[in-house]
């Protein structure tokens, strides 16, 4: 607001946006090194207690073997990663579109939601790991379609929630205003729904897709092809390869970080300009 | 009490030289449910060409009910209600009126141009005509500079200004408002008010303003209907005698206090049950 009152002349906007790029960036980092330098201290001091107490690499690995063998097997964590990312990635999209399509359906037909919705929930109730099973029965062992399958379902859900209270939860101001206005139903979806629904779309994009990678992961470890995350973690600790098996987790962390940060990262250039309470008025 | 003015047995002459005519208006929520309740009962109103009217009263008298019916936001469950000489329902699908609310409203995710465009867009105006439109609604409203801005980087008043620009943007002959200025502070609320008196001389528009504020009723407009609650009854118009041009010293003015007394007391009544307002056979006096 400082800025908008300070240059009320023709070109104030301009003025106030690159103010506000050099602002966020300070704000960002403010934000930033605050976490970066714990995460820091915590690693020293993990090494240091793994040091000073002995520890066995089998009980605890210090972060510098798992660094070393991190790297040892970068081809062998990375060619993993692709495997689980892919798995992700593929159930991601599948599901996200899936999710959109139904709550647009849902919205449309009334009759759909009410027999659809319940049937979502319940669905989402079931444990995982059962239709994991079940698909894996349906399939293969070397297909990934069970995987992308299971994360689709679990994505799709995630986005279908949100989208669909996007859709409906209009402010009542602006379907007044529409209505005032003589608008179609059809104005009404293209003007306010659909702009409502965009920032819940990608709310529901952040949540599903580190749970995209977790679901991979886990889906990898109930039976299938043995060559993503979810299969290498477990059955290195297993054989108490630890040090390794802390290689593939941090392929894992960096893979979830990743899906993470791209969400936010479209989140971030599809909505910086609607200010602080998206979706709100 | 000048209510029976121009009542006119929905008269087809009298209908089309007034703006608003609401004729015998009923309504009643959730009919026939326990729930029911009798938000307004038997209204007569007639609203004249280029007339400054508010609607006053405590909460649940049913003035925002009276403008969202004039507005044909909701349907009547008795009367009728005739605006620019046409069914309510025909003046909406036409937009006949521009409406503003207590929340402005405006789409977080269009600048101010595209919000005030809206009501255009509706109407399928192309790009140049609406951006020229927008441009003179933006003067009108003195933010000729905030085109390009988004909602929220303005303040509540001048949001609430963009939603009056928007609300007049197709030119429409009526505002309906209700409590506009509600969520202001004291100061921009009475600088909203002198703007808006403003806009509504230049623009001659007749306008319908809910509030339950007596000064701010008593500043706006040429008559004040004083309305009571269960069920919303008409109890008092009072005609407010200071003439068209009215500014900062209006609110010192002798006649501004001596019509503030008026309202007050009418509403006064109202809280004491001491209106003159006859019962009618088979009303449920919950």
């Amino acid at each position: 607001m400082s800025a908008l009152t300070s240059t009320p002349a023709s070109d104030g906007d301009h003025a106030s946006d690159t103010s506000d790029t050099s602002d966020a960036i300070r704000r960002a980092v403010a934000v930033v090194w605050p976490p970066l330098a714990f995460g820091l201290a915590f690693v020293l001091l993990w090494e240091a207690v793994v040091k000073g107490f002995d520890l066995k690499p089998y009980f605890l690995p210090a972060p510098s073997s798992v660094l070393d063998a991190f790297f040892d097997n970068l081809d062998n964590v990375w060619s993993a990663t692709r495997v689980s990312g892919t798995n992700a990635f593929v159930g991601l999209l599948a599901g996200a579109i899936l999710g959109v399509a139904l709550s647009f359906a849902l919205m449309r037909f009334d009759v759909l939601n009410q027999l659809v919705s319940p049937l979502a929930v319940a669905l989402n109730a079931i444990p995982i790991i059962v239709i994991v099973a079940l698909f894996s029965s349906m399939y293969p062992s070397t297909s990934e379609i069970p995987r992308r399958l299971m994360v689709t379902i679990i994505v799709n859900f995630i986005v279908l929630v949100n989208v669909s209270k996007g859709l409906r939860q209009v402010s009542r101001t602006h379907l007044e205003l529409l209505r005032s206005l003589a608008a179609s139903p059809s104005d009404v979806l293209r003007k306010a729904r659909i702009p409502n629904a965009i920032p819940y779309f990608f709310t529901s994009l952040k949540i599903a897709a580190p749970t995209a990678v977790i679901t991979a992961f886990v889906s990898e470890y109930f039976g299938g092809r043995q060559h993503g995350l979810g299969y290498f973690i477990p059955s290195n600790f297993a054989n108490s390869k630890t040090a390794i098996a802390w290689a593939y987790v941090v392929g894992a962390c960096l893979l979830g970080l990743a899906f993470y940060l791209i969400s936010i990262l479209m989140e971030y250039i599809t909505q910086h300009n609607r200010g602080p309470a998206p979706g709100g008025a | 009490m000048k209510s029976q003015h121009a009542t006119a047995n929905s008269g087809a002459p009298s209908s089309v030289a007034n703006t608003v005519v609401v004729d015998h208006l009923s309504k009643v929520f959730n009919a026939g449910k326990p729930s029911e309740v009798r938000a307004l009962a038997d209204i007569e109103l007639a609203i004249e060409p280029g007339e400054f009217i508010s609607l006053i009263g405590p909460s649940g008298c049913g003035k925002s009910t009276l403008l969202r019916l004039i507005a044909n936001l909701i349907e009547p469950s008795e009367g009728s209600i005739m605006v620019n000489g046409k069914s309510a329902a025909q003046a909406r699908v036409d937009q006949d009126y521009g409406m503003a609310f207590q929340q402005a409203g405006l789409f977080d995710w269009r600048s101010v141009q595209k919000n005030i465009e809206l009501p255009l867009e509706l109407k399928g105006w192309d790009k140049a005509r609406r951006a020229d439109r927008a441009q003179e609604m933006l003067e009108l409203v003195k933010l000729p500079e905030f085109a390009r801005y988004m909602p929220w980087q303005l303040s509540g008043g001048m949001q609430q200004r963009v939603a009056i620009a928007r609300a007049l943007a197709a030119h429409p002959q009526l505002l309906l408002m209700d409590e506009p200025f509600g969520a202001l502070d004291e100061m921009t609320r009475e600088h909203m008010q002198a703007e808006l008196l403003q806009i509504c001389n230049v623009t001659e528009t007749t306008v319908v303003f809910v509030t339950h504020s007596i000064p701010e009723a008593v500043y706006l407009s040429d008559r004040v209907v004083v309305m009571s609650p269960r069920p919303g009854r008409i109890t008092d118009i009072i005609d407010v005698d200071l003439g068209r041009n009215r500014d900062d010293d209006t609110r010192e003015d002798d006649r501004f206090y001596a019509s503030i007394t008026s309202v007050r007391e009418a509403l006064r009544r109202v809280d004491d049950g001491t209106t003159s307002v006859r019962p009618r056979g088979g009303v449920d006096d919950r």
